[in-house]
């Protein structure tokens, strides 16, 4: 079997298995979700607790750091 | 989508003005959730996946420029999120099959749609995603490329790849072309 033929049949089979979802809309208004959501204090990820070490203990081994990232922050 | 907002809404938004905001919402909540469950195919994470949206969109509005279309940008949001969504599904109890090492029965019509749809969410996410825009809701590669932000020769050859893994896939389960 060639590629579009390959691509037909999968497509075929897709569709037949998966329908298309039309003018599906949300079950209910979720714009009170967006603004609770807009509203929630941003997370204290790991990657920022990573980034607070690395740049504590830089300050701690190289203080005269301490203006050069006063500057950029 | 919708036609493009007014420039005094947007400005607004920019600017952090509440009010603009949700008038960018209700203009565009329909497409953007329509859109979004093309790639997801599911109501309640599609549901989860608009409100994600909508909180990067108002989290990123300061680097929006007013002058540049508010819905392909918004499109490009979406998509990122269900992609985001994507990488993270873990498949319920009905995806998951009882040994991945037999193929599925095929006693009714009702077990091969459900290996068709199993194959389908067992592709990786960045071929998943391609696979329902391009192969089941056959949205145009430019539209697909411009939401993902990658080229349209990539398109291509994301939706090769997983014609190919889908049929590999499928033949391993045992439906046959």
């Amino acid at each position: 079997m060639n590629d579009i033929n390959d691509e037909d049949w999968v497509r075929r089979l897709l569709q037949s298995a998966l329908p298309p979802l039309n003018s599906v809309t949300p079950s209910r208004d979720l714009w009170p979700d967006v603004v609770r959501r807009s509203q929630r204090p941003a997370r204290w990820t790991s990657v920022d607790s990573s980034l607070a070490a690395v740049v504590l203990l830089a300050l701690l081994l190289f203080p005269k750091w301490f203006w050069f990232l006063a500057y950029h922050l | 989508m919708p036609a493009e907002p007014d420039g005094d809404v947007l400005r607004g938004f920019v600017r952090g003005d509440e009010g603009a905001f949700e008038r960018l919402f209700r203009q565009f909540e329909r497409d953007v959730f329509g859109w979004i469950l093309r790639i997801v195919r599911e109501r309640a994470a599609a549901e989860d996946v608009l409100v994600e949206t909508f909180w990067r969109v108002y989290r990123g509005r300061a680097r929006f420029d007013p002058n540049r279309s508010f819905g392909a940008w918004i499109r490009r949001i979406a998509t990122n999120a269900a992609l985001d969504h994507l990488r993270t599904w873990k498949p319920t109890r009905e995806w998951q099959t009882a040994d991945d090492g037999l193929p599925a029965a095929r006693g009714s019509d009702r077990d091969t749609n459900d290996t068709i749809a199993r194959a389908f969410r067992r592709l990786p996410p960045d071929l998943q995603i391609v696979a329902a825009l391009a192969l089941l809701e056959e949205q145009p590669y430019a539209e697909i490329a411009d939401a993902l932000g990658i080229p349209e020769g990539t398109v291509k050859s994301r939706v090769f790849r997983a014609t190919r893994a889908l049929r590999e896939e499928l033949v391993r389960l045992g439906i046959r072309p």
